[in-house]
């Protein structure tokens, strides 16, 4: 056997192709960029020499924060120089997103999340102009970036950059440090816009030797305040539906760490944490340790002593200051801002919480939960990912415990998935369905199952104006579907249940309405919302936190 | 002439933003209640004497059986007051015939108290998009009944405008507004003759756009109404801060001149903007102090 042979007697292989076409790729680069600093007038120009036909790039478009001039300069790539990328974005939110696909210069597409493009996704998939991999979960996603999909290119965007490509990512670190790992140490080029270049980053959220080029982006990226819910438009039913999450779920459980999904019910809960929640003397025993973004609508359960602890899988445009002034509660770096981190998050939320609670547009007799509906083609997200019971948990808490399963020794705690919803959206569109839009959208788009959100077998508790249906609790399929209908209102679901089988499920524990929770109906009044307007959150802030002009009705 | 969040050592006291009794949360009739003294509530035509418009369930809207205008009659800081209050959560305020005409006739029941030796003041609260779509020429000739009642009854008292939000005032019903002796709002109210969505969807987006919170609150806001002189009083959302702005305005009685008789002051306004290339919003109180009439215009 020479060196020059295999232990097989093949021909010799080249085992650092990866990383010679990288040195290739940035050498090509070499006339647009000044140490690692590209020239934000020839972005075209250098993506046409980084890039392949071919190439599976990374796009940074996260839940919130945008890789906005990137995704630009992409979608004007000459489609006879770069053309069939295969493009990696967990959240399609920008027009150029698809634009790309339009141009020609991509083919094919691995996502999680298409909220505001969602209808011209779902035609440019009927068109064939888009070559749809797979619809994930937001940390399936990026877990394949890590086995079957690394990037060849990462496009990323962050905060700030010094010469040594050190970042800074502010309080919206999100997905860029997880995107950057998979593309860094398995010889992919890391190319970030960023707001602003310095001369030294107020900390380093990703350090420089797994970045290869920056550019200073003309605008700072784009960046939606998502998770700002105006209590103005909390309304009667959600303050009810919140007394009954409170009082049936998370006081009967003794839920004390939990995450929520973002909506104007969960937001109720958040709001009567310091009014009923006190009143009830909950304070203390449940909501302690919290993982999701910081919601405005927690700063008065925050100031009122509730909330010990939030990690947070992105920030939120206007908590800055305030977050920054809380470092006993949230995650800061030394330099004070908030650190998030989605895949972080997701995991605390899969393995170290109770409970999530979280509200889908139609859910079937089966409690399947989607979002998708005819002519859009949404995604999951994140939902599924919290939304679900993961059997690789083994610590034991007394919720977890409370919902025991199994047979012995095969004894297992149970994670508390709960949906709260009203029977009916506004528009009078049911909110409980005989059959998910999903299923019909999955057929049309030749998927290979439906797009559901949440699994029915995943569902706990549902919560909806009529009450609250404990799923865990029934023994049968045909006890769980009666417990549904049992809160399904006037839907198809719930219009043919019969009084006395109600009355039946609440003897039985599977079913409890308003009065066997000794929730007062009357009571809920939006007089017991601890902040009624965002003027109201800014003064329980004391006035750090700063709402988006959006949100100011001032 | 301005009411501001409280201020202790000069910082903003957030505890007692806190503590007040949100104005803006409470329903016309409930608003209409909190101004006048405790006690002396009276509603006329109340629900119950089921007095509804006839042309809403035609055309497949449900009526209410106060039609959205809830009229209350009591004392106000001692004097006899009726308050007209427009609710909000009904057509978004919007006037139609019986509406409209209970709101008129009351104002000049008012106008008859008067001369009949009951001096009685009027607060008209305006939470109103202006006329109600459904019921067309009916809705704008009882806005102008409205106006003419408004007219007859302010030479003899105080007429108080409250413009709390969220809906704010628009259509015919900012020209009420405009008629009135003192015109009180939160900084949350707006007032304006077109609502965003009218001007966008007539003009494009262009010319205004609808979506844009901070444009809209920073042309139709009540800190820039009053701070341009279009309103009188900026009031915090608070219901005591609010009763009182009302009853200090009746105090003031009947103004030397009304606000809508100083044609020669807005014309002398409206000329010193160019609408080709309009002043930032921020700046429109200093282009209109300086815009002084010309002497001898007699316009």
């Amino acid at each position: 056997m020479t060196a020059s042979r295999g232990p097989t007697g093949a021909a010799p292989r080249d085992w650092t192709r990866r990383r010679t076409a990288k040195r290739e790729r940035l050498e090509a680069a070499r006339p647009f960029v000044s140490g690692r600093v590209l020239d934000p007038g020839r972005m075209r120009d250098a993506l046409h020499a980084l890039l392949r036909p071919g190439d599976r790039v990374a796009l940074e478009g996260d839940n919130q924060k945008q890789a906005d001039f990137l995704a630009a300069a992409l979608a004007d790539c000459d489609p006879d120089v770069v053309h069939d990328l295969h493009l990696l974005i967990s959240s399609i939110s920008l027009r150029e997103h698809l634009d790309v696909f339009e141009r020609g210069v991509a083919r094919r597409l691995d996502f999680a999340y298409a909220g505001p493009q969602s209808v011209r996704m779902a035609q440019l998939l009927a068109d064939g102009t888009v070559d749809v991999g797979a619809i994930h979960t937001y940390v399936e996603l990026y877990a394949r970036m890590f086995v079957d999909l690394t990037p060849d290119v990462a496009l990323l965007c962050a905060e700030q950059a010094d010469h040594e490509g050190n970042l800074y990512t502010g309080p919206g670190t999100e997905d860029t440090p997880t995107i950057a790992e998979a593309a860094a140490f398995r010889s992919g080029v890391v190319l970030v816009q960023v707001n602003r270049l310095v001369d030294r980053v107020p900390r380093v959220d990703i350090p420089g030797d797994w970045v290869d080029l920056i550019v200073e982006s003309p605008r700072p990226y784009l960046l939606e305040p998502l998770f700002t819910r105006d209590p103005r438009h909390i309304g009667q039913v959600d303050i009810l539906m919140a007394m009954m999450a409170l009082r049936g779920v998370y006081e009967r459980h003794g839920v004390t760490t939990l995450n929520h999904g973002i909506g104007y019910d969960t937001a109720a809960i958040e709001l009567i944490l310091p009014t009923y929640g006190e009143q009830l003397g909950l304070r203390g025993k449940i909501c302690r340790h919290w993982t999701l973004n910081p919601h405005p609508t927690l700063i008065p359960a925050i100031e009122s002593g509730w909330v010990e602890s939030v990690h947070c899988f992105g920030g939120e445009p206007g908590t800055e200051r305030y977050v920054a002034a809380r470092p006993d509660v949230f995650f800061t770096g030394a330099d004070g801002s908030l650190r998030s981190n989605r895949v972080l998050c997701q995991l605390a939320g899969q393995y170290a919480v109770d409970m999530f609670i979280g509200s889908s547009l139609q859910i079937d007799a089966d409690a399947n939960s989607s979002t998708v509906t005819e002519g859009r083609l949404t995604g999951f997200g994140g939902a599924p990912n919290m939304g679900h019971d993961p059997h690789g948990r083994r610590h034991a808490s007394p919720a977890w415990l409370g919902l025991l399963t199994g047979e012995a020794p095969a004894l297992r705690g149970r994670k508390l998935v709960v949906q709260i919803t009203q029977t009916f959206r506004s528009g009078g569109t049911p909110a409980f369905v005989e059959s998910l839009d999903a299923v019909q959208v999955a057929e049309d788009a030749h998927m290979p199952i439906p797009p559901i959100m949440i699994y029915g077998d995943d569902v706990s508790h549902v919560v909806t104006e009529e009450g609250v249906a404990y799923l865990h609790k029934a023994t049968s399929l045909a006890d769980r579907r009666e417990a549904l209908a049992a809160v399904a209102g006037a839907t198809p679901i719930g219009r043919h249940m019969k009084e006395q089988h109600v009355e039946a499920l609440r003897r039985d524990g599977l079913v409890a309405l308003p009065e066997d929770l000794g929730v007062d109906v009357r009571a809920a009044k939006r007089s017991l919302l601890a902040a009624r307007s965002v003027e109201d959150l800014v003064a329980w802030s004391g006035g750090l936190y700063d709402p988006p002009a959006r949100f100011r009705s001032w | 002439m301005t009411s501001r969040v409280p201020a202790r050592n000069g910082q903003t006291d957030w505890n007692a933003m806190l503590a007040r009794v949100s104005f803006i949360e409470l329903d016309a009739r409930a608003r209409a209640v909190a101004l006048l003294d405790d006690g002396t509530a009276r509603e006329l035509c109340g629900p119950f004497d089921r007095i509804e418009s006839p042309w809403l369930e035609p055309q497949g809207v449900v009526p209410e059986s106060d039609d959205g205008v809830v009229v209350v009659k009591g004392v106000l800081g001692g004097r006899p007051a009726v308050v007209i209050a427009v609710e909000q959560a009904f057509q978004g305020g919007g006037i139609g015939e019986v509406s409209g005409a209970k709101a008129a006739a009351s104002l000049s029941l008012a106008v008859r108290d008067n001369r009949e030796g009951t001096p009685t003041v009027a607060v008209l609260l305006l939470e109103t998009g202006g006329v109600r779509l459904q019921e067309a020429n009916l809705g704008l000739a009882t806005v102008a009944e409205v106006c003419a009642a408004l007219l007859e009854l302010r030479a003899l008292q105080p007429e108080v405008g409250v413009i709390a939000g969220t809906m704010g005032c628009f259509g015919g019903m900012s020209i009420a507004a405009g008629l009135c002796s003192t015109l009180i709002m939160t900084r949350e109210g707006r007032l304006g003759l077109n609502g965003p969505e009218v001007i966008e969807s007539e003009a494009g987006v262009a010319e205004f756009d609808a979506s844009d919170d901070a444009l809209i609150w920073a042309i139709d806001g009540g800190a820039q109404r009053t701070g341009t002189g279009l309103a009188d009083v900026l009031v915090l959302d608070d219901v005591t801060a609010v009763r009182s702005a009302v009853i200090e305005a009746v105090g003031r009685g009947v103004p030397g001149e009304h606000r809508s008789r100083r044609i020669r002051e807005w014309r002398a306004r409206l000329d010193a903007v160019d609408p080709a290339d309009p002043p930032d919003p921020a700046d429109l109180a200093t282009v209109w102090a300086h815009a002084v009439p010309a002497e001898g215009d007699r316009r």
